[in-house]
C-alpha cells in the first residue's frame, strides 16, 4: 500500500536553476526510503516541499489518493497529522523556553480531537509523556527539564518522541544524525530502527551518509544537482546497473 | 565552586533580599496612606512652618507648614502610581505593535521601523520636554509624552524577538502541524517575550520615576501642591541652603524606589534566563 | 620520529582534561587520533601550537627536533607554527579574515615567514592553489563567495604552502557532508604522500580513520587508552570502548555480496 506519492516535483529558488528537478517517488506504507546526496543537492528542499514548508513550482504531492495541493481543511489536517517530522539539529527543534513535557505533548495537543492511538493507551497527560520517554529510552525524570539540561543525543531523542507521539504513517528525517557524536549516531540509528518495528510507520530518511542510509532503509534513492540519479532496492547495492555517481558515493564508504 | 561563584551567589541573595525590604517599605507606606493619615497632605499651617522633627511631625513641616512625611508617603502613591500607569500603556500598544511587525513582515513592519527610529533619533527626555511644553504643563500631558516614547522600545524588542525565534526550527514544526499564528504567539513566543519585556519594564520603571521627577521639578509635571516627589524637590528649593532636609527626603525617595526598580529588573533578567543555573 | 609527546597534562584548575599522554609520531606518517567531544583531543593538539587559552596549563614535554617546544618563547613558536607545524580547523569560516582574500591571506603568510620576492610568492601561490584542485581566479576571492569544500580546500592550501613537518587537522572534515568529507582526505593522502609531511588526523568517526591513517589511537576522558598500528585496531580491539566505536560507525557490507549475485 502506498503512503505518499511524488510525481514530477519542481523547485527552483533561483531563476534557471532548479534545486529539485523534476523528482518523483513513492514511499509504501511500513518501509524506510533513503535519499542519499551531498549538500545543495536539493534533498531538504524535497523534504520542505513534502512538509508544506515550501511551495512546489509544480508536480504534485499525493496522499490518501487525493493530491494535497486541492485537499480541503480536513484533508490537510489528516495530512498534517500523519506527516510529522525530525530535523537535523534537535537544539533548534525545541523551544528553549518550554519543558520537555510541554513540546513533547505539542502535536498531541494540536490533534487530539481526531485521534485515535493504536499504540499509545494513557491515563493522563503525564502518563503519555512517561509512556513517550520510556519508548525512546529516556529517563522519566526529564520530563521536567528543559532542553539546555539535555545532551544532544537526549534531545534528538525528544524530538523522535514528539513524532511518534501521534503515530503518524510517515516520518521525514532530515539529516537525524548529523550534528551528533559518533556514539549517539549509533544509538539513533538504532531507536529508530526499534521504532519502525514497534508502530510501523513509513521513514524518508534524508542523509548525506550511504551508509547509515543502508543501516536503516529498504530502498536507496540518490539524488545530484536536483536530479534524481539512482534507485534501488538495498541488496542490489552492488549491482552492475548503479548509476556512476552511486558506485562513486559507495567507493567512500 | 568556585569563589567567583560563591560571591555571586552571595549577591544575588542579598538582592532578593534588597528587594522585599524595600517592597516591603513601599507597601506599608501605601497602606498606611489609606488606612491612617494624621494630616491632610495639602493642609497648611503658616505658623508652625520650616519646623523641626517633633512627635506630631516626625519629618517636620515644610515651607507652608505641611506635614513632610505625609506628603512623602502620599508621593509613593502618586509617584509609584503614575510610573505604572505609564508603563503598563507602553507595553498594551507597544507589545502588539511589535507582534505585528514581525509576525506580519511587508509594508507594516516597514512603515513601523521609520516611526520607531524617528522616536530613538532623539532622547527620551527632549521629547517628553517639547511634547509635554507644547501640551502645555500637567500630569496628564507628561504621562501622555512619556507614552509615546516609550512604547517604541517594547514595540522594537517584541519585533527582534519574534524575528529570529520564528526562523528556528521549533516554530517551523509547529507550523507544519498546522497551529495557527495565535496558538504559536501564545504557546512557543510568548514565553520569549514575557521575560524580556519584564525585565525591560522593571528597568524602564525607575527611569520613568526620574523622567516624571526631573519633568516636575522642572514645572512641566506635577503641579504644586501635589506631593509629587520632582515637584516637591522643586518648591523646596529656595530653602535649600537653610533647610537642605527638605530636598534630602524626596531625594532619598526617589534613590530608594529607583534603585528597587534595578534590583528587580536584575533579578527578573536572571529569573527568566532559564539556561543561567548550569553555567559555571 | 619527528615530534614525541611524553606525559602531557593540560589543566583547567584543579580538573585535568588531558591527563599524562604519551604518543609519538614518525616522519611521513597519518597519525589518528579518535575520540568523542570532550575526550582532550583537541586540547592535545593545541597544546603542541601553544594554542591554548590562558585559563589552561600544559605541562609535560612536546620534543620537536630535540627542543620541549612547550617552553619556547612566543617568538620562536609563532616562527615554528606554519613553517613546522600547521594547522586546518573544522571551522573553516573562522580560519579566514572576511575582509581579505584567499590571496591576501597568503601573502600576508609567505611575508611573515620570510619569503621576500614578490616573484617568488607569486610561484608559490599558483602553485598552492593548483595542488588542492582549485583554479587560480579562486585565489582573488573572499572566504564567503567559496563552498564548504573550497574552502577546506583554500585553508590546506594555505597550511601546506611552507612545506611543514607536521600537519594538525583538528575535525576538519566534521562540518562537510561525507562525500566532500571523502574528497579533502584523499587529497590530503596525496599532498602528504608527495610532499612528505606527518598528519595528526584528530576525528571521531571511524570510518575516516580506517580509510586512511597508519597508526591510531584512541581517547576517552583525556587518557589515551588504546594505540597501535591500524591493521591491529582495526582487526583487533582490545578495549571495549575501542569496539564501541567501531560498532557506532555505520558500514556498507563487504562487496562479496556482488560477486555471489553475479
Amino acid at each position: 500500500m502506498t503512503v505518499i506519492e511524488i510525481h514530477n516535483l519542481k523547485k527552483s529558488y533561483n531563476p534557471g536553476k532548479l534545486a529539485v528537478n523534476d523528482v518523483s517517488l513513492t514511499i509504501q506504507k511500513g518501509e524506510s526510503l533513503g535519499l542519499v546526496g551531498e549538500s545543495g543537492c536539493g534533498k531538504s528542499t524535497l523534504a520542505r516541499c513534502l512538509l508544506g514548508v515550501e511551495k512546489m513550482d509544480d508536480g504534485s504531492i499525493v496522499y490518501n489518493d487525493a493530491p494535497i495541493a486541492h485537499a480541503n481543511r480536513k484533508q490537510l489536517r489528516n495530512y498534517r497529522r500523519n506527516v510529522q517530522t525530525v530535523f537535523q539539529n534537535p537544539t533548534a527543534s525545541l523551544n528553549p523556553k518550554l519543558k520537555i513535557k510541554d513540546s513533547l505533548i505539542d502535536p498531541y495537543l494540536q490533534f487530539k480531537d481526531d485521534l485515535q492511538l493504536k499504540h499509545f493507551h494513557f491515563t493522563s497527560k503525564q502518563d503519555f509523556v512517561q509512556q513517550l520517554l520510556e519508548t525512546v529510552e529516556l529517563p522519566k525524570e526529564l520530563a521536567d527539564r528543559y532542553p539546555h539540561e539535555l545532551s544532544g543525543g537526549q534531545k534528538q531523542r525528544v524530538t523522535i518522541a514528539r513524532a511518534i507521539s501521534i503515530e503518524p504513517n510517515l516520518i521525514v528525517l532530515d539529516e537525524p544524525t548529523a550534528s551528533l557524536d559518533v556514539l549517539s549516531q549509533g544509538a539513533i540509528l538504532e531507536l529508530l530502527g526499534s521504532l519502525q518495528q514497534t508502530l510501523g510507520m513509513s521513514y524518508l530518511f534524508i542523509s548525506h551518509d550511504l551508509a547509515a542510509v543502508y543501516q536503516l532503509c529498504q530502498r536507496i534513492a540518490v539524488m545530484r544537482d536536483g536530479e534524481l540519479l539512482d534507485m534501488f532496492r538495498k541488496e542490489d547495492i552492488y549491482h552492475t546497473s548503479r548509476h556512476d555517481y552511486t558506485k562513486e558515493l559507495i567507493d567512500i564508504f | 565552586m568556585s569563589v567567583l561563584a560563591h560571591s555571586q551567589k552571595r549577591i544575588k541573595k542579598a538582592k532578593v533580599w534588597l528587594i522585599s525590604i524595600i517592597l516591603l517599605i513601599v507597601l506599608a507606606a501605601i497602606a498606611y496612606t489609606f488606612l491612617y493619615l494624621k494630616h491632610d497632605a495639602t493642609m497648611t499651617d503658616v505658623g508652625n512652618r520650616l519646623a523641626s522633627p517633633t512627635w506630631g511631625h516626625p519629618l517636620g513641616t515644610d515651607h507652608l507648614g505641611r506635614d513632610v512625611l505625609t506628603r512623602l508617603l502620599l508621593g509613593f502613591r502618586l509617584t509609584v502610581g503614575y510610573s505604572l500607569i505609564a508603563l503598563a500603556a507602553a507595553v498594551i500598544i507597544g507589545v502588539p505593535f511589535g507582534l505585528m511587525a514581525g509576525l506580519r513582515g511587508g509594508w507594516v513592519d516597514r512603515l513601523f521601523m521609520r516611526i520607531a527610529d524617528g522616536f530613538l533619533a532623539f532622547p527620551d527626555t527632549v521629547i517628553a520636554i517639547v511634547l509635554s511644553g507644547l501640551l502645555g504643563p500637567g500630569i496628564g500631558n507628561l504621562l501622555f509624552a512619556i507614552v509615546l516614547v516609550k512604547w517604541v522600545n517594547y514595540a522594537r524588542m517584541v519585533r527582534s524577538t519574534v524575528l529570529t525565534e520564528v526562523q528556528k526550527d521549533y516554530v517551523t514544526i509547529a507550523r507544519i502541524n498546522g497551529l495557527s499564528t495565535f496558538t504559536i504567539m501564545r504557546k512557543h513566543l510568548l514565553p520569549h517575550i514575557i521575560g524580556n519585556v519584564l525585565v525591560l519594564a522593571s528597568l524602564d520603571f525607575g527611569k520613568i520615576i526620574l523622567l516624571i521627577s526631573s519633568l516636575s521639578y522642572i514645572g512641566l509635571g506635577a503641579q504644586p501642591p501635589t506631593p509629587e516627589w520632582g515637584a516637591m524637590l522643586n518648591e523646596s528649593r529656595p530653602y535649600f541652603q537653610a533647610n537642605p532636609e527638605m530636598m534630602v527626603y524626596p531625594g532619598l525617595a526617589i534613590v530608594a524606589v529607583v534603585l528597587a526598580a534595578n534590583v528587580l529588573g536584575d533579578y527578573l533578567r536572571d529569573k527568566f534566563d532559564v539556561k543561567k543555573e548550569v553555567q559555571p | 620520529m619527528i615530534l614525541a609527546i611524553e606525559d602531557l597534562t593540560v589543566s583547567h584548575g584543579e580538573k585535568k582534561i588531558v591527563d599524562k599522554v604519551s604518543l609519538t609520531i614518525d616522519k611521513g606518517e597519518w597519525f589518528a587520533l579518535v575520540g568523542q567531544s570532550g575526550s582532550g583531543k583537541t586540547m592535545l593538539s593545541q597544546a603542541i601550537g601553544q594554542l591554548l587559552g590562558t585559563n589552561l596549563r600544559a605541562s609535560g614535554r612536546i620534543m620537536y627536533q630535540g627542543d620541549n617546544v612547550l617552553e619556547y618563547p612566543k617568538e620562536k613558536m609563532n616562527q615554528l607554527r606554519g613553517k613546522a607545524i600547521s594547522y586546518i580547523f573544522q571551522d573553516y569560516h573562522g580560519s579566514f579574515t572576511p575582509f581579505l582574500t584567499i590571496q591576501q591571506h597568503m601573502e600576508e603568510y609567505l611575508q611573515t615567514h620570510g619569503v621576500h620576492q614578490k616573484t617568488q610568492r607569486k610561484e608559490m601561490m599558483k602553485e598552492a592553489m593548483e595542488s588542492v584542485g582549485l583554479e587560480a581566479s579562486f585565489a582573488k576571492r573572499y572566504s564567503f563567495q567559496l563552498s564548504g569544500g573550497q574552502l577546506q580546500r583554500a585553508s590546506i592550501a594555505l597550511a601546506l604552502l611552507l612545506e611543514p613537518d607536521i600537519l594538525i587537522a583538528d575535525e576538519a572534515t566534521t562540518a562537510l557532508d561525507s562525500v566532500s568529507a571523502h574528497r579533502i582526505l584523499s587529497l590530503l593522502q596525496d599532498l602528504q604522500q608527495k610532499k612528505g609531511c606527518a598528519i595528526l588526523f584528530i576525528t571521531h568517526d571511524w570510518r575516516h580513520v580506517v580509510r586512511y591513517s597508519d597508526k591510531i589511537a584512541v581517547m576517552k576522558d583525556g587518557k589515551i587508552i588504546e594505540t597501535g598500528t591500524k591493521q591491529k585496531l582495526v582487526h583487533q580491539p582490545e578495549h571495549a570502548y575501542t569496539k564501541q566505536l567501531i560498532q557506532a560507525a555505520p558500514t556498507l557490507p563487504m562487496r562479496i555480496r556482488e560477486v555471489s549475485k553475479s
